[in-house]
């Protein structure tokens, strides 16, 4: 267990840099992004109000208040987001294939250590979920506070103030990563470390049986996504579930899929890789 | 005791063991010989786990663990450690997951080798690579130690320290297996020689018997049989 962990802790000190990279660059962009839009939000709300000769209450009531919403959508606060994810996914990947490429095969080192296969594995995957989760930990930290500094900004005759439940419901991506409730969290964490396993089991197909491997790999995941939606597309054909049914199914076949993927890898780690 | 049965390997169609069997015992220099591609490094690797392979592989009648990468380490040829890590990072990350890790020793290794633990892994030379490979991997308490061409593509007087090595105190009781082009530096400390050939064990002789009985050196030997 002490060896587990000593592995999650070198693994995410290893990407550390971008990591705190990634942090860096989300809070630059977001509070950036509440400056830069509140101000161009107001620019155009004034010329609105100067060329239609409209007090304030009456730009409230012909367009509606300045709210978070606005930040929310803007380049500015989703793209770090969505590098964070780009940058996540790619780690994937990168989290193996460093190992085995380059000057310093350090996949001598990390399979010679007296601790099981399924451990390396294991503390490779808790380090990525880890890291998503910080990042989200970070996000939740940091929008009541994008939040305090867009309610400062704009002037309280035109705000139309929003919660922070509020703002996570009403933005689509928000809402994926910031889940309202537990079923919601089991959705997107679930699905997330079901996908996450599958591709390294894809990946360690890959290693074991290079070439063919790649086609096993590909292989795999497709199974694995026709499996996890065969209750959807069942839905299509003729039958036809209740929701909770559904849910169940899906839930069921994930925890599977999430299972089998995980005892594959491992094995495949430990029996068949070569180095 | 390390004892190799019949262990056979293919990558693709092409036969890199075929039915290999030997020994390698407690205390005693085992030396894996045979031009290159001959299945020298796949073994040590097959030895480890880093392959997969048919056959049994047995360390002290045991089939390996994760408990048995305590009692045998691997010297590969390459870097093991991550470049950008400097040596007295990488001495404690041996340290955090080897309970074999023996800091007293590494330290005269690292004073015998004249490596200085600041310096950071990219940063060393082809020679210096290899003596901090030799100085994690002899630093571990462990029984046997599997060597893979220590002497590659190193200046002379590396050689010599590495060869040093050999004949010190560091190596005696152990179980050595090492796979080696540059035999002259390291014949005089072998006891057990297995020569190679495509994939198979041609000839396993004593190299001290073998002097005395036939007054051959193993260079005679490797001649003999590979020249014929």
């Amino acid at each position: 267990m002490m060896r587990y962990i000593k592995l999650v802790n070198f693994e995410i000190n290893r990407f550390s840099k971008i990591y705190l990279s990634l942090l860096l660059i989300t809070l630059v962009s977001q509070f950036a992004g509440v400056i830069i839009v509140t101000k161009s939000l107001l620019n155009d709300a004034r010329d609105i109000m100067k060329e239609e000769r409209l007090s304030e209450a009456a730009y409230i009531t012909n367009y509606g208040g300045i709210d978070f919403n606005h930040i929310a959508n803007s380049l500015l606060f989703v793209g770090p987001i969505a590098l964070s994810a780009v940058a996540l996914i790619f780690y994937i990947f990168l989290i193996w294939y460093r190992d085995w490429f380059g000057k310093n095969t350090f996949i001598y080192r990390l399979l010679i250590l007296p601790t099981s296969r399924l451990s390396i594995y294991l503390s490779k995957a808790t380090s990525i979920f880890l890291m998503v989760l910080g990042l989200i930990a970070f996000q939740i930290i940091i929008l009541p506070m994008e939040n305090a500094l867009f309610n400062s900004n704009v002037p309280e005759a035109l705000l139309s103030e929003m919660s922070i439940s509020t703002i996570t419901i009403a933005n689509p991506i928000l809402s994926l990563i910031i889940p309202s409730t537990f079923t919601q969290f089991l959705i997107s964490y679930g699905i997330g470390l079901m996908i996450m396993s599958i591709l390294f089991t894809a990946i360690m197909f890959e290693r074991s049986f290079r070439i063919k491997g790649i086609i096993m790999g590909l292989l795999y995941c497709g199974i694995a996504a026709v499996l996890f939606l065969a209750p959807v597309l069942m839905e299509i054909g003729n039958f036809y579930f209740y929701p909770n049914e559904l849910f169940g199914m899906m839930l069921a076949i994930g925890i599977i899929l999430t299972g089998l993927s995980v005892w594959l890898g491992a094995w495949l780690l430990k029996n068949r890789v070569t180095v | 005791m390390i004892e190799v049965k019949k262990i056979s390997k293919n990558y693709g169609r092409k036969k890199i063991l075929d039915d290999v069997s030997f020994t390698a015992n407690k205390g005693e220099v085992t030396c894996l010989i045979g031009i290159n591609g001959v299945g020298k490094t796949t073994t040590l690797k097959a030895i480890m786990g880093l392959t997969p392979y048919k056959g049994e592989i047995l360390i002290d009648d045991q089939k390996m663990t994760k408990d048995s990468y305590e009692k045998i380490t691997f010297i590969p040829d390459a870097p093991t450690m991550l470049p950008q890590m400097t040596i007295k990072q990488a001495m404690v990350f041996m340290s955090d997951f080897y309970t074999s890790w023996n800091p007293e020793r590494a330290n005269q290794l690292m004073g015998f080798f004249k490596l200085k633990e600041e310096n950071r892994i990219s940063e060393l030379s082809k020679g210096n690579t290899a003596k901090l490979n030799l100085m994690l991997g002899l630093s571990l308490d462990v029984d046997y130690v599997l060597m893979d061409e220590p002497f590659s593509g190193i200046d002379m007087f590396s050689r010599e320290q590495i060869a040093d090595v050999f004949a010190s105190h560091l190596i005696e009781d152990r179980g050595v297996i090492i796979t080696t082009h540059e035999i002259g530096d390291i014949e005089h400390l072998i006891d057990k020689v297995i020569l190679l050939d495509n994939g198979s064990v041609l000839k396993e002789f004593n190299t001290e018997e073998m002097r005395e009985e036939e007054g051959k050196s193993v260079v005679d030997v490797m001649r003999e049989v590979y020249q014929s």
